[in-house]
């Protein structure tokens, strides 16, 4: 067999940062890192169904420091996945691709997903 | 499936899933400070039940997706992409239905 001769993925490492770019890799690692959260949801569930006691634990477990920290840091990537998401749909039908304009949009998308971690965590556990 | 029709329905799982993740992320840092009884209380409400698996099929079809995008730029071997797409596939397929179950049979 030949090995695949196509023109790899972009070297990251070497090229120098650019907003758009920055945004384009974060985009994909929110992604995967938002596939773990899933998968935290999904034991979330199982605990739920597994009884009051491992309940218990399991919110323990989740209220602990670390805990809050992988949580919050988890509603970040989804607030921001989901921003950047919204900002690739508007590309595809067609509209934002000034250079400007997409600086602008992904400024907004970066504020936009700290600004909405802050407000879910605040109106979520009640301290608004 | 092909590469036209995949990419169509990625953008349709995201339009989806978009006010699905919102919604689910606030419930979860709400439940964060529930105990139990007010978890299953929760969850005992039918449209939140059908939300939340909704999500879970939804979203894993979009992490599909998404992983065979990222294997094809990533993964330089045919062999090791196959497994890797197979992987995912499981993956991709069993937590939903598992959720599925738990919520049919358990919660």
């Amino acid at each position: 067999m030949t090995e695949n001769q196509n023109p790899l993925s972009p070297h990251l490492q070497i090229y120098r940062w650019h907003i758009s770019s920055l945004l384009s890799i974060a985009h994909r690692i929110a992604g995967v890192v938002n596939l773990f959260s899933l998968i935290l949801i999904f034991f979330w569930l199982i605990f739920l169904s597994l009884g009051e006691g491992n309940y218990e634990l399991f919110l323990l477990a989740i209220n602990s420091f670390v805990g809050k920290f992988i949580l919050i840091g988890f509603t970040w990537s989804m607030s921001f996945h989901t921003l950047s998401g919204i900002r690739h749909l508007f590309w595809d039908i067609g509209y934002g691709f000034e250079i400007k304009t997409a600086n602008i949009s992904g400024i907004i998308v970066i504020i936009s997903s700290f600004i909405l971690t802050i407000i879910f965590w605040l109106l979520g556990r009640g301290l608004i | 499936m092909n590469e036209t029709k995949k990419w169509a329905l990625h953008r349709v799982s995201a339009i989806i899933l978009a006010p699905l993740f919102f919604w689910v992320y606030f419930s979860l840092i709400l439940l964060s400070t529930k105990n139990y009884q007010e978890a299953i209380y929760f969850f005992e409400n039918l449209v939140f039940r059908i939300l939340i698996i909704a999500l879970f099929f939804i979203a894993f079809f979009h992490a599909k997706i998404s992983l065979n995008e990222i294997f094809e730029d990533y993964i330089h071997n045919k062999k090791i992409k196959d497994v890797a797409n197979i992987l995912a596939l499981i993956l991709c397929i069993i937590i939903p239905l598992i959720i599925l179950i738990l919520f049919i049979y358990i919660i």
